[in-house]
């Protein structure tokens, strides 16, 4: 009776579920075995487990070896699931980089190293956006994570650690050499993982038939009816504009619906140039298309966006003008350290030794 | 090459296959991030670890954007790297001011603050 209900419940969301979706393809059958993927994520978990930094013997390769050759085999049955639409080569070099990259930012004992590596992850990420036609993105992100971030991260680390003396001038700080619970935190991490993956593998769908192949275009044609100016120049660089011709900015010389363009000339008649004939060259570039969603449609959101720069700016400075007392704080402390030091003859025996 | 970068025609839309891989990527790197920061007990690498993250949500966002082909998923990176940087200046000038106090980059330096 009770199951019986439930049946009926479960059945009765499926169908509200079709209904809000409107049928957009049919689901994909599950890329990956199951069974497989999680033996493949069990396997990439020990080997991380194994790679985190830790005291005495550090087993790090054969971790490392591990969790790549895990993630790996993932790829690969990723890619026996649909040999038809599989990625091109540069998405598994740049993705292996990223992937190793970030493994070794977690793993590398000296944070010097672990932000080297992270600059490395992002520039592998920016060849993925290039693949995933978003040129502006990719450079954006070399320009403002590998250029001005990293480079804030690299003089922190260097300003914030303490000068190594002579004769331990590779010693490494216990917080830096052994993982806090790296079981416990390899487990939850790869739990999420699994988890995350079952969903992405079992969820997705197929894009819809039909649709696919016309949205682009329609896209691209209700932006180019924002840009006459362009629509103008390019005609006329290939040579369809006759002089004393011209596309009128005002009004709406590209209809998007109709596909046409309407040319005027200087005596003001017009004629019409349907979608056929359009030159190749008339479209809509990465940036072009950024830049109309960034600051046409959501003006409000960049703006709050520069206030939140401008408060992470006074904040920085407020915080740094406290640092001007905190130094009168650690003078002090220092000298009494100093003082102390200086009474207890054990440590003044070791300074005399190291000086 | 510059004709394939400036995309002379709209990208052909992108299959639901492929979208996996990109995800499964981002989900690999978000999870290695994640790891990190519960693991590893240096300030700067516990923080460099949520850049980590940041960044696989970027490409998740980025690939989603080409799966729908149009460009408000890379609208949003754009928001997440604004964020990204805010934290960055934030975290570190706090990262400069905990290391004076205690002359040390441990996490565990500040586990009394927990209360």
């Amino acid at each position: 009776m009770k199951g019986g209900r439930v049946g009926s419940i479960l059945i009765a969301l499926d169908r509200a579920r079709a209904r809000r979706v409107g049928q957009p393809g049919q689901r994909l059958t599950p890329l990956i075995n199951q069974v497989a993927l999680y033996v493949l994520l069990a396997l990439g978990a020990v080997g991380v487990c194994v790679a985190l930094p830790r005291k005495g013997v550090n087993p790090q390769p054969i971790g490392a070896l591990l969790a790549a050759g895990a993630g790996g085999l993932v790829m690969l049955l990723l890619g026996l699931a649909g040999p038809e639409h599989l990625p091109n080569i540069y998405f598994y070099v740049f993705g292996a980089i990223a992937l190793g990259g970030a493994l070794r930012v977690i793993t590398h004992p000296k944070p010097v190293y672990a932000a080297l590596y992270f600059i490395l992850t992002i520039l592998a990420s920016a060849g993925l956006f290039v693949l995933l036609a978003a040129e502006f993105m990719a450079f954006a992100l070399v320009i403002v994570y590998a250029g001005a971030i990293l480079i804030t991260y690299l003089f922190v680390i260097m300003l914030a650690t303490q000068s190594p003396t002579e004769e331990e001038a590779d010693r490494l700080e216990d917080y830096d050499a052994v993982a806090r619970e790296p079981v416990a935190a390899t487990a939850s991490g790869f739990v999420l993982l699994g988890v995350l993956t079952t969903m992405l593998f079992g969820g997705v769908k197929t894009l819809p038939a039909g649709a696919a192949g016309a949205r682009p275009e329609a896209a691209r044609d209700a932006l180019l009816a924002r840009m006459p100016g362009k629509v103008e120049s390019v005609l006329r660089t290939e040579g369809v504009l006759k002089d004393g011709e011209f596309v009128d900015r005002g009004g709406s010389a590209v209809d998007a619906a109709a596909g046409t363009i309407t040319i005027t000339d200087a005596k003001g008649g017009t004629r019409v140039l349907p979608r056929d004939q359009w030159p190749e060259r008339l479209s809509v570039r990465n940036i072009e298309g950024v830049g109309f969603d960034l600051l046409a449609d959501h003006p409000g959101a960049i703006e709050i966006a520069g206030v939140i720069l401008l408060m992470a700016m006074l904040g920085a400075v407020v915080l740094a003008r406290k640092q001007v007392q905190l130094d009168e704080e650690a003078k002090a402390r220092h000298a009494a350290r100093l003082a102390g030091g200086l009474t207890d003859p054990a440590s003044a025996g070791a300074g005399g030794a190291g000086a | 090459m510059m004709h394939l970068l400036a995309q002379a025609n709209p990208p052909a839309p992108m299959h639901a296959v492929t979208l996996g891989h990109y995800l499964f990527v981002s989900a690999a790197m978000f999870a290695i991030g994640l790891i990190g920061f519960v693991s590893r007990r240096n300030l700067i690498i516990m923080f460099l670890c949520t850049e980590l993250m940041f960044q696989a949500a970027g490409i998740a966002l980025i690939a989603f954007s080409r799966f729908h082909l149009n460009h408000t998923g890379e609208t949003f990176v754009i928001f997440v790297l604004t964020v990204a940087a805010a934290e960055a200046a934030m975290a570190l000038a706090l990262v400069v001011l905990l290391f004076r106090r205690r002359e040390s980059l441990s996490g565990e330096e500040w586990a009394s603050m927990k209360g």
